[in-house]
């Protein structure tokens, strides 16, 4: 006899472990396993079928009948608990099939599972093959087959709670040293690397941090983990004492590269990933990466991206001239002639403008509330330095930057 | 501005701008024509020229809108070529723009729809008469065009890029002697327009606004300047402003100088064209007109007005069009190919005897003036009715093969944002999910009724959508832009043009979507503005049905019907227009024409005629419908407006129901001249004419008041004439129809077979689903045979079954059934009888499994083998004829056994004939329940006509048309079918919009209310709805129109 809990809702793989050691999740919410061996300790079915119910909450389904399959289908269709049912008034929409069968079937006349059993088996067999065979066997009750069993993923996921709520970060980093060392080792014997690490930790005043790195190579050192994820936490500390830790990795399998024997050495991607870390702790993380440019007329065009090792490319370099951007631009106060500046006066950067060109107008976003809207120039002064001033909507002048 | 010198410039320079884009550039311009002219004239712009991209579609309104502005309208066209760029080209003289055509031409005719790029070899073929805008340092420019045919443009829209290749161009520009052109290579007409522009952009390269980046505007600079401002942006090139007004003042080409001929038709030697014509007619009146003692004076009267029209299409040298329209006919005739003339060509007696139209224009007593006048300088418009389909494509291909490909096209159709297509499109382009997309464009009304309450900022309220909120507000500004922009180039139904020697050197041609098909890139009402002829080919669903059933007739009832000489007057015709039994009937047919046709009650040929225009928006909006009935009724004294009117309108009982009529009313009233009246007539059928009603209400007024006509008739007058710009009917062309209709009621009268198979070979068409169609024949005695493998074609046949004839239902009802399979089945049957369902299987390898289980679930299989089986029995043996057997097995017949299938019960027949055919020739689905219905007191549709004005009701059957049209405030009208008949009930909007989610949910519904009795029109008028489970599937609903 077997077996089937049916919920949506409940952990069943740890419902059916407290009855049988080896069962089958058939579907996510659906597992069957076998209960003969229950007898021992339970009298009738009706018992066994209470005792998990007990275990799975009053809202899963459970049945016991002859055949795994039956037990399946009455835990799909009867609520609460049922006893070797009679499933032959079931729709045939309940059996597993392909919509074109179904749609045959439905087009004869043949909506219960009882009038799919009293069909020809040779005519079925005829007509739909092995396919329909096996439906209509489900339908008269009467397929045996071995479970298949069950096996839980590996996860790379552990939690440890504290007594005391550690506050500083070195406590902190050796019970994480500890969760990381074992990671590291189960990814070594199952032969995989990390691509991204999670660090969940739990404050005392119930607030939660969570810190998630990604790594632009697969890793599996414990050290050198663990030193990104002191930086990271030591540039984003907790507000409050750690009651509980856990660390989550991602598993991938490690990448295997064989450097080309002609390119310039370059620093172990583990090593350049903690350099760049600890740059970023102390520029801020907008600050570091490779710059991209953006699909835009805007007038900041670009954003920095993570750092990629860069792809080798045989396409010399376009030779343009360079600007140099003012991190903030300078405020300038700019006379006007004829609408044409005419004169520049911001602190180191004052004088007549012996030439000027443009205004160069970009607008856009007018679908957002952010529109934009400036008006630059090119202007030289004499020096024969080059600057790019800009006006904004507010009429206050800037200087973005100089021409190198 | 560019330049690091400054300038002063000189504020009164004149600028013509020479580079603008329309709308019409398809997605690559946000301004329409108008738009572009109207800003121009007011920024005091003396000269504009429009060059869209590789089309001249929207150059006749660039011209015309220009013409009203007092603006030079200079037309050219930014080419593309091969080599990947495109060549802005302007047209100098009539040879230039004769050459842009050609090149068009060329280059579109060998490419696909949407395609195509000239080469530099045909540039130069192509270049005489043509100014080129050099847009790029390119020296072969020089040579294709000459140096003194090429202008350096430059553009300055405050871009640091442009001014490096501005630099670029002025260097060439200055090593080359050539003259510099400062334009602003326009795309919208004001800096707002930018943003439809941007959105357009995304739609071309189906992006979102979001991701198209780079791909919109940098600015909003690309719009219509000024003199002062362009002078300003120039100051320091001050030669490249002045050189727009030199360039401007070469190109004397308009659109004003096209050069149209139209084709000379060839006669015989020694005759003219007007002495052959003179001829035709001739013959034409013997036969039309045969003198005798009771014709005598018609025939008088009739060569009296054939004289006089012949005489002045002499005088307008129009004998060669009246030849060409003849010789089409001609063909069809010889072809037997049945065709008609409609429109106000049916004004003419010369068209009458030229067997073109089959209105006796004299015996009715039709304006010709209408037609064709004098005064007006307009070509006539002659409208061909075709049957339908093939039949067209072979007059249309006729055309073609005797014009030539450059000689001959069909019109284009501009399809333009509308309502729902204009949501879609800015929808995905602003980023909107699927579902708000399908929310908001299920706001876009579909049907005819608009509640004035209804703003678009409610609307989108009531959908859960906030007009405060920036995007959908944004959302809001872009639908009205964009709505009513050019799209894309479609075909028109049936226009055809035709042209003395090269169409393509008046305007360039495109292939059509459809193989064998050439498109002008001007639409009707362009050629009409242009004085371009043309000859509407249209197919007409009735006339394939009239056709078809010609030949039925001849083939099983073996008489041979000849429709221009019917028996008039067929009192089995009269009496059942008198009873509204018109269903498949041309024209009558519609709801609104039964509840009107048993109270005017028609009982000779003119009464249709009017019965025909008078179910229109004209006539109703213009409350014209019910003194008239009330006046045919007796029960109103028939009254003119005014004692003037008293000639024109004493025939419809002092009631204005005809185009016709109301010029003349202009005409006496206001003073009108026949042209002034001819632009009234326009402005009613143009589509872009509000503008142009108002312009004319005012004139007409002025016109009345001069003749002392008192302000309230001057209003009613008024009414009558602005109502008929939604639509309205000329007499001819409603005669022309009543022709057709009156045809169809006669077999559908006297030979109900034929003209059922008919009408159920050329569906879709008309006003109600085969199924509707299949029940009313059932009720006038007709029978139906099913669908059988064995007996069936593809389309519906007769057959003879003890004396009677039954219709055969053909496969092409078998929804999903392929042509290529019904073909197959019927050659293998023509070898051989197919003995079992395995042999058909194995004997049409086209079957598919889809279609065999098809066929034995309507029963078609029934009747395969001797002995007569049900269908389930024939779906057990199909399926194990679906399935591979192997080439061992594959001649082996399979061992019989019994089939263990239940035979399909009454409802489930039912439910699978309308599952595959849409429709039963079974019992009506109603009538399995009719014991349940009497007992919920329902009354049968046919009982209705028995409860008594006033009275509750209750009513019950399948909805087979919904409907609120415009004209009607909101009513909705309901026709509802039960095994009796048709029923109709009208919805008020109060209670639709209490029982609305019940009436539009369900097919079947019982509605209660109280009867509405009146004449015999029998209406419910309901109070309340409740649906009725009857049956899985329906009858499909005609909803909305």
């Amino acid at each position: 006899m077997f077996a089937c809990i049916h919920s949506p809702e409940a952990d069943l793989s740890a419902i059916a472990e407290a009855f049988s050691p080896s069962f089958e999740q058939t579907a996510p919410g659906t597992i069957v396993f076998k209960i003969d061996a229950l007898r021992r300790l339970y009298t009738t079915h009706q018992q066994i079928a209470q005792a998990i119910i007990k275990k799975a909450g009053p809202d899963a389904n459970v049945a016991i009948a002859e055949t795994a399959d039956a037990a399946i289908l009455a835990a799909h269709n009867f609520r609460g608990i049922s006893i070797s049912p009679n499933l032959q008034q079931l729709n045939i929409a309940s059996l597993p099939m392909e919509q074109e069968m179904w749609e045959v079937l439905e087009s004869w006349g043949i909506h219960t599972l009882a009038q799919l059993a009293a069909l020809p088996e040779t005519g079925i067999a005829e007509r739909f093959g092995p396919a329909g065979v096996h439906l209509q066997r489900l339908a008269r009750g009467a397929t045996e087959r071995p479970l298949k069993i069950f096996k839980p993923e590996i996860t790379y996921a552990d939690r440890i709670s504290l007594d005391h709520p550690v506050s500083l970060l070195e406590p902190l980093l050796f019970l994480i040293a500890r969760i990381l060392n074992d990671q590291c080792e189960k990814l070594l014997s199952h032969a995989m690397s990390a691509n991204e690490i999670t660090i969940h930790l739990e404050l005392e005043d119930k607030s939660e941090h969570i810190r998630t790195l990604r790594l632009p190579v697969p890793m599996r050192e414990s050290k050198s983990l663990l030193k990104l994820l002191q930086m990271d936490l030591e540039a984003h500390p907790p507000q409050a004492a750690t009651q509980a830790l856990s660390v989550t990795i991602k598993p991938v399998h490690p990448r295997t590269i064989q450097a080309g024997i002609f390119l310039p050495i370059t620093p172990a991607p583990d090593k350049l990933e903690l350099t760049l870390a600890r740059i970023r702790g102390i520029v801020g993380e907008s600050n570091v990466g490779t710059p991209e440019l953006l699909n835009t007329h805007h007038p900041h065009p670009f954003q920095m991206s993570k750092h990629q090792p860069p792809a080798t490319s045989h396409q010399p370099p376009t030779i343009r001239q360079a600007f140099r951007y003012f991190r903030p631009p300078l405020p300038a106060k700019i006379d006007l002639q004829n609408h044409r500046p005419t004169r520049i006066a911001s602190p180191g950067i004052t004088g007549k403008i012996q030439t000027a060109a443009g205004p160069w107008r970009t607008t856009g976003d007018w679908w957002t509330t952010q529109p934009w809207n400036r008006d630059e120039w090119d202007i030289t002064l004499s020096n024969n330095s080059l600057y790019r001033i800009y006006r904004e909507p507010t009429n206050l002048w800037f200087i973005e930057g100089t021409y190198d | 501005m560019i330049s690091v010198h400054s300038r002063s410039f000189a504020a009164k320079n004149i600028y013509v701008e020479l580079r603008t884009r329309s709308a019409f550039s398809f997605l690559q311009g946000s301004s329409t024509p108008e738009e572009l002219v109207t800003r121009a004239a007011e920024l005091n712009i003396p000269a504009l020229a429009m060059l869209d991209h590789d089309n001249v579609s929207g150059a006749p309104r660039f011209h015309m809108a220009a013409k009203k502005a007092g603006i030079r309208a200079h037309i050219g066209v930014e080419v593309t070529c091969t080599d990947g760029h495109r060549y802005p080209l302007l047209a100098e003289s009539r040879t230039g723009y004769q050459n842009l055509c050609r090149l068009i031409t060329r280059m579109k005719l060998r490419a696909k729809k949407g395609e195509g790029a000239a080469t530099p070899e045909e540039l130069a073929e192509f270049s005489k008469g043509l100014i080129c805008l050099a847009s790029r340092p390119d020296a072969n420019i020089i040579d294709i065009y000459g140096a003194k045919n090429v202008y350096v443009e430059l553009q300055r829209h405050f871009n640091r890029n442009q001014e490096a290749h501005n630099q670029a161009l002025i260097d060439f520009a200055r090593s080359h002697n050539l003259p510099l052109l400062a334009t602003n290579g326009v795309s919208h007409a004001t800096p707002q327009s930018r943003e439809a522009l941007d959105v357009l952009t995304c739609v071309r390269n189906k992006v979102t606004i979001h991701e198209a980046g780079r791909l919109l505007s940098m600015n909003s600079e690309r719009y219509l300047k000024d003199a002062r401002q362009m002078s300003r942006i120039f100051g320091d090139l001050p030669e490249s402003i002045a050189n727009t007004r030199e360039l401007s003042d070469r190109l004397q080409f308009t659109l004003a100088d096209l050069g149209y001929q139209f084709p000379k038709y060839p006669v015989p030697p020694g005759e003219t064209m007007n002495s052959f014509l003179r001829q035709c007619v001739a013959k034409g009146e013997r036969n039309r007109y045969y003198p005798n003692a009771f014709t005598a004076g018609l025939c008088r009267r009739a060569h009296a007005q054939i004289q006089k029209e012949l005489a002045l299409i002499e005088k307008l040298d129009l004998a060669g069009y009246f030849l060409i329209v003849w010789d089409i006919v001609e063909f069809c005739r010889s072809q037997n190919i049945l065709v008609q003339g409609r429109g106000s060509a049916a004004n003419s007696a010369v068209c009458y005897s030229l067997g073109i139209t089959a209105v006796d224009a004299v015996a009715m007593e039709l304006l010709f003036e209408r037609f064709l006048s004098e005064e007006r300088g307009e070509w006539p418009d002659i409208d061909l009715d075709l049957p339908s389909g093939d039949q067209r494509e072979r007059v249309i291909q006729h055309v073609y093969q005797r014009y030539g490909q450059l000689g001959a096209a069909m019109t284009a159709n501009v399809i333009t944002y509308r309502g729902r297509s204009a949501v879609r499109d800015i929808g995905k382009v602003l980023g909107f999910s699927e579902p708000d997309l399908g929310r908001i464009a299920a706001l876009v009304p579909s049907w005819g009724w608009t509640d004035p309450k209804d703003t678009a900022e409610r609307q989108f309220r009531e959908a859960g959508f906030s007009p405060e909120n920036p995007l959908i507000s944004k959302f809001l500004d872009l639908y009205m832009t964009i709505r009513d922009l050019p799209r894309h180039l479609g075909q028109h139904s049936g226009g055809m043009v035709i042209c003395e020697g090269q169409l393509d050197s008046i305007v360039p041609l495109e292939p059509a979507t459809m193989p064998g098909r050439v498109v002008i890139q001007w639409d009707k009402e362009d050629c009409a503005d242009m004085g371009i002829i043309k000859v509407d080919l249209l197919g007409l669903g009735m006339m394939a049905v009239l056709e078809d059933s010609i030949r039925l007739i001849r083939d099983s009832y073996h008489e041979e019907v000849d429709l221009a000489h019917l028996p008039q007057d067929d009192p089995q015709v009269y009496s059942a227009l008198q009873k509204a039994d018109t269903i498949g009937l041309f024209q009558v047919e519609s709801r609104a024409q039964m509840s009107c046709l048993p109270r005017l009650r028609p009982e000779r040929f003119y009464d249709i005629v009017v019965q025909v225009a008078i179910i229109r928006p004209g006539p109703i909006v213009g409350k014209m419908l019910n003194p008239f009935l009330r006046r045919r009724q007796g029960r109103e004294k028939p009254e003119c407006l005014h004692p003037l009117l008293e000639p024109i309108l004493a025939r419809t009982l002092g009631v204005p129901l005809f185009q016709e009529q109301l010029l003349r009313m202009a005409m006496v009233v206001a003073n009108f001249t026949g042209g002034e009246a001819e632009e009234l007539r326009r402005a009613m059928g143009f589509k872009r004419s509000q503008a142009r009603m108002q312009e004319i209400e005012t004139r007409l007024r002025s016109g009345m008041t001069t003749n002392g006509i008192p302000q309230k008739t001057q209003e009613v007058i008024i009414q009558s004439i602005t109502s008929f710009a939604l639509y309205g009917f000329p007499e001819s062309h409603a005669a022309s129809f009543a022709l057709i209709a009156y045809a169809s009621a006669y077999l559908k009268c006297h030979y109900l077979a034929a003209f059922t198979t008919a009408l159920l070979n050329n569906q879709p068409m008309g006003f109600y689903a085969p199924a509707t169609l299949v029940k009313d024949a059932q009720r006038h005695g007709l029978h139906f045979k099913p669908i059988d493998v064995t007996k069936s074609d593809w389309l519906c046949t007769i057959e003879e079954h003890d004396g009677q004839l039954w219709v055969r239902l053909g496969f092409n009802y078998v929804k999903g059934l392929r042509e290529q399979t019904a073909q197959a089945i019927l050659t293998a049957r023509a070898q051989a009888p197919f003995t079992s369902i395995q042999d058909l299987a194995n004997r049409v390898p086209e079957l598919r499994k889809d279609e065999l289980r098809k066929l034995s679930e309507i029963g078609a299989l029934n009747f395969i083998t001797e002995s007569p089986t049900h269908r389930r029995a024939a779906q057990w043996d199909s399926e194990l004829a679906i399935r591979p057997t192997g080439p061992l097995f594959i001649d082996q017949s399979p061992v019989p056994s019994p089939q263990p299938l239940q035979p399909m019960s009454a409802s489930e027949r039912l439910n699978s004939d309308f599952h595959n055919t849409h429709l039963t020739i079974g019992n009506h689905p109603m009538a399995f329940h009719r014991e349940k219905l009497n007992t919920l007191g329902v009354t049968p549709a046919n009982q209705l006509k028995n409860v008594r004005n006033g009275w509750p009701v209750r009513t019950a059957g399948c909805i087979i048309c919904r409907q609120r049209p415009g004209t009607a405030k909101g009513l909705l009208f309901l026709s509802i079918e039960d095994e009796t008949g048709v029923s109709n009930a009208v919805v008020m909007p109060d209670v639709f919009d209490r029982e609305r989610a019940t009436i539009l949910n369900n097919s079947y519904l019982v509605i209660e209310g109280e009867m509405q009795n009146i004449d015999n029109v029998l209406t419910v008028r309901a109070a309340h709805f409740e649906p009725l489970h009857v049956a899985e599937e329906a009858v499909p609903s005609h909803d909305f129109h």
